[in-house]
């Protein structure tokens, strides 16, 4: 029966997409992870899933039908708020209550495959079952609600949907663990390299094998610039003393030394501070505590495995003539502060002020993908001559947010980000201890799919 | 742990502040000095017969000492319109928007005191740049600017000698005063709704007098049969001026964002600054034919605004904060043609048609000038007796539309349209 229904809605589908010029968006399929499917504020919510970059891009497009697995107020897992700015910010979950799948019964694969916490095997391998999340099963949440149908993978859905246009923007969370664990550790925190460039090589490979689509893939920004290990610094001003260094389990902080946004909430209970017990440095094996600092050496070791994957990238773009949107350069400019200005006003990625990054310090708010967005349609523009329509930006800077302009009380807390918050991002994107990727190659008794080409066919260039 | 942010959103504010200064003198040369030489459309250069050859060419008032003391002066009132279409990514397709109309009244005001029968000794005041811009408050470029006025005034003495009695030279020197105000608000990202938010208005005034001297020079050569040639040259010059910035809070409706607001900006007082503005220079060369009822004279000129490549900052309390931010203007080449028919002894009228290339790039055009090459049409009037003279002028002035292309510095694209009327009135007395 869903066999029928799939092929049925690909049909109708196919037989409605317009002739569009140079690049064709009409049945468009986003592939990635939590950027693709629009997550904000350690939610995945309808508000802001409608200003994913996909669904902005598909609107600017002239794309209709763009479906996208959307989740109601107040989002799942419950989304983030600032409840207090002053004396020192307070971020907190808007309450206890998630939201619901408001799009679960569309008889047909979401055009936003976009998982939050899939990593670049979770992409390939890992399916997910609404039925396990309407029971009330959370161990596979995201997963449940985006793929559904307890066969097939995102990878295997886009196929499935022979789309016209694909994006794949995967393999933040191959790396990002090390960020939020500060600990990089190849093959628990971080994916070896020898695995990414195999996994990656063959998921694009089957992309160009088995769909006419034009596909453009996106690299990876460095995690480590993120307002989640780029906010808290690694001293403290204590009258009397001055700057004063953290005290972390390796000694003393030195300046380039970066402290995780959690770390805050220590601080605030005396830890890293003269008389204090020492910051906790790295991932607790043991108790899968988080560790808190990131010293120089190990910014660099992550940065190396970005810049690694990003190579990989490049390769296998370039075996296949795909093109490559640079969102490292792209979150780089953000950071830097150098990005295009709006009207003089200029969006960076500071935390709270910056107006890119949203409330867990890791993900962008509506204006950051507004913004990513507008990139990738200057981008597309340029590589197939295209004239899609660039994202009105005023439009995205004075909206607002879900709930504008209320704000609802909560009891002030002495953190920046409350381990309340934390926790909620955090069981999303946290490394697997003892789980890490493997290998595996499709299963071969899914007669149902469409067949999954892993070898290479270099694809004539577009 | 905000603090660093609390920095860094001042120096983005203070980056916003001084960003309207890119505009600062860009296409705001006047040439608006008389009411004759505004309907001949200034092609006055090789003409120079009456008091405002002291703007066109200072070399004319050596062949009017039999004038005997001249008192020249006026008004020109100029009604600029502008109109702005929006486009992509900011502030987006659809929108436009269009000046608050204002009326300027730049004076004019020349004395010239012959010394001899070949020498002389001339005074003059007149505005050789100006403008003022005005959005509503709403305009979605507030945050570059609301409203702009710059002045500059030119305080000239001028020697005139007619070195034959068909080949004159003129010199002067020239000291500028300038004027600025400048308003805008400040825009940043409301932490607690993530929404731009208007936070506090800020305005950049001049301070006491800001000054600089420049030079000018002239060539008038009567070659026969009617014909002159003239050359000018003005020079180039360089107002280092101080002010201060005022900002007045704007309430956002979140007293906590308010309140760390008021620990960044300084609402309670005024931050010095000091800014550097260099002005083009101008040389233009003309020809004229004339005889008892008829002159008609054509000069070309260049503006070189190719002097303005950037804008340097100085916050003397804030080293950090201090910049230097490109321009990149081009030279600029005029044309100017016009033409008088004395119809009796008392009556004249007269006509003209300038173009005037902009040397603003595109990617400067901005809510403060969005220029383009200017086309003018002109016409006047003069009623005269020995002694006393009345013109009347009038210009009607069209900008061409540009757009930015999308390269705007300040991320403000789309397309800038204008026009102006210019109408005055110019009284002339011998004694």
């Amino acid at each position: 029966m869903k066999k029928t229904i799939l092929i049925t809605c690909l049909v109708a589908l196919l037989a409605a997409a317009p002739a569009m010029a140079q690049v064709d968006l009409s049945n468009y399929v986003a592939l990635g992870d939590s950027l693709t499917a629009g997550f904000v504020s350690g939610a995945l919510m309808d508000f802001y899933q409608d200003r994913s970059y996909p669904a902005i891009l598909a609107t600017q497009a002239g794309a209709a039908g763009f479906e996208q697995p959307l989740v109601s107020e107040p989002g799942f897992p419950p989304i983030l708020e600032l409840v207090h700015l002053v004396p020192v910010p307070v971020i907190l979950p808007v309450g206890l209550i998630p939201g619901a799948p408001v799009n679960a019964a569309l008889p047909r694969p979401y055009n936003n495959l976009g998982v939050p916490g899939a990593n670049l095997f979770d992409m390939i391998f890992t399916t997910g079952d609404i039925n396990n999340l309407l029971a009330g099963n959370t161990d596979n949440v995201m997963h449940d609600l985006i793929l559904r149908d307890g066969i097939h993978t995102a990878l295997e859905q886009a196929i499935g949907m022979q789309p016209t246009f694909i994006t794949v923007g995967i393999g933040n969370n191959d790396e990002l663990g090390a960020v939020l664990a500060a600990t990089p550790i190849d093959g628990v925190t971080m994916t070896p390299v020898d695995q990414f460039a195999f996994l990656y090589n063959n998921a694009i490979g089957a992309l160009v094998t088995n769909t006419s689509a034009d596909i453009v893939l996106m690299n990876l920004p460095y995690s480590t610039t993120i307002p989640f290990a780029t906010t808290v610094p690694p001293f403290v001003d204590i009258p009397g003393l001055g700057l004063t260094p953290l005290m972390g389990t390796k000694g003393l902080l030195t300046p380039n030394s970066r402290v995780t946004l959690l770390a805050g909430g220590l601080i605030a209970q005396g830890y890293g501070l003269p008389g204090g017990p020492p910051l906790p440095e790295d991932l607790n094996f043991l108790t899968g505590e988080p560790g808190y600092v990131l010293r120089p050496e190990e910014i660099d070791i992550i940065d190396d495995r970005v810049d690694a994957f990003n190579e990989i990238i490049a390769e296998v773009a370039a075996t296949y003539g795909l093109p490559v949107f640079d969102t490292n350069e792209f979150i780089a400019e953000i950071v830097a502060g150098e990005a295009p200005s709006y009207g003089g006003v200029v969006i960076d990625g500071s935390f709270l002020l910056g107006g890119f990054f949203s409330y867990d310090g890791i993900h962008a708010q509506r204006i950051g993908y507004a913004m990513l967005a507008n990139a990738l349609v200057q981008f597309i523009n340029a590589e197939y001559g295209s004239n899609i329509p660039q994202v009105n930006m005023a439009e995205m800077l004075y909206e607002g947010d879900w709930q504008t302009p209320g704000i609802s009380p909560a009891a002030a807390k002495d953190v920046v980000l409350s381990r309340e918050a934390f926790e909620e991002v955090y069981n999303l994107f946290a490394p697997k201890l003892g789980n890490a990727p493997r290998i595996r190659r499709p299963q071969s008794d899914r007669s149902d799919l469409p067949t999954v080409d892993l070898r290479r066919k270099p694809r004539s260039t577009p | 742990m905000i603090v660093k942010n609390h920095r860094h959103s001042l120096l983005v504010a203070v980056a916003l502040l001084v960003m309207p200064s890119l505009t600062w003198g860009s296409g705001f040369a006047l040439f608006e000095v008389g009411n004759r030489t505004m309907g001949m459309a200034g092609a006055m250069t090789a003409v120079a017969d009456d008091p405002s050859a002291l703007f066109w060419n200072p070399a004319g008032m050596a062949f009017q000492t039999d004038e005997g003391i001249q008192l020249m002066f006026g008004t020109i009132l100029i009604m600029p319109e502008q109109t702005f279409t929006g486009s992509a990514p900011y502030p987006g397709e659809g929108y436009t928007a269009e000046q608050i109309e204002q009326t300027f009244f730049p004076v004019h005001f020349f004395v010239g005191i012959p010394v001899n029968d070949r020498l002389e000794v001339s005074f003059s005041f007149f505005s050789p740049f100006g403008l003022g811009t005005e959005w509503d408050d709403d305009f979605l470029g507030n945050s570059i600017s609301k409203k702009s006025d710059l002045f500059v005034f030119d305080l000239g003495v001028s020697m005139a000698y007619q070195l034959s009695e068909r080949f004159a030279f003129g010199i002067g020197v020239d000291y500028m005063i300038a004027e600025i105000e400048l308003s805008q608000n400040i825009n940043l990202i409301n932490p607690f709704n993530q929404r731009l938010t208007e936070v506090a208005d800020a305005r950049l005034k001049s301070d006491g007098i800001n000054s600089a001297w420049a030079w000018n020079a002239g060539l008038l050569w009567k070659i026969g049969s009617g014909f002159s040639l003239g050359a000018v040259y003005r020079s180039e010059f360089s107002i280092t001026g101080e002010g201060y910035g005022a900002f007045n809070q704007i309430p956002t409706g979140y007293p906590e964002f308010d309140a760390v607001l008021g620990t960044v900006f300084p609402f309670d007082g005024d931050v010095p600054i000091e800014a550097t503005i260099d002005f083009p220079d101008f040389w233009t060369i003309g020809l004229s034919w004339q005889n008892e009822k008829l002159t008609l004279s054509g000069q070309y000129g260049v503006m070189g605004w190719s002097t303005y490549q950037e804008l340097p900052i100085i916050f003397p309390e804030n080293p950090e904060f201090s910049t230097a931010i490109p321009e990149n203007y081009e030279d600029a080449a005029q044309y100017r043609i016009g033409g008088e028919y004395r119809a009796s002894q008392h009556w004249a009228i007269q006509l003209g048609y300038l173009f005037d290339e902009t040397g603003q790039p595109v990617e400067s055009m901005s809510p403060l000038l969005g220029d383009g090459d200017r086309t003018s049409y002109t016409v006047g009037l003069s009623y005269f007796t020995d002694r006393f003279r009345l013109d009347l002028g009038y210009e009607y002035l069209k900008t061409e539309g540009r757009s930015t292309g999308g390269n705007s510095l300040d991320g403000f694209d789309g397309f800038y349209e204008g026009k102006a009327q210019l109408a005055g009135a110019t009284f002339t007395i011998k004694f």
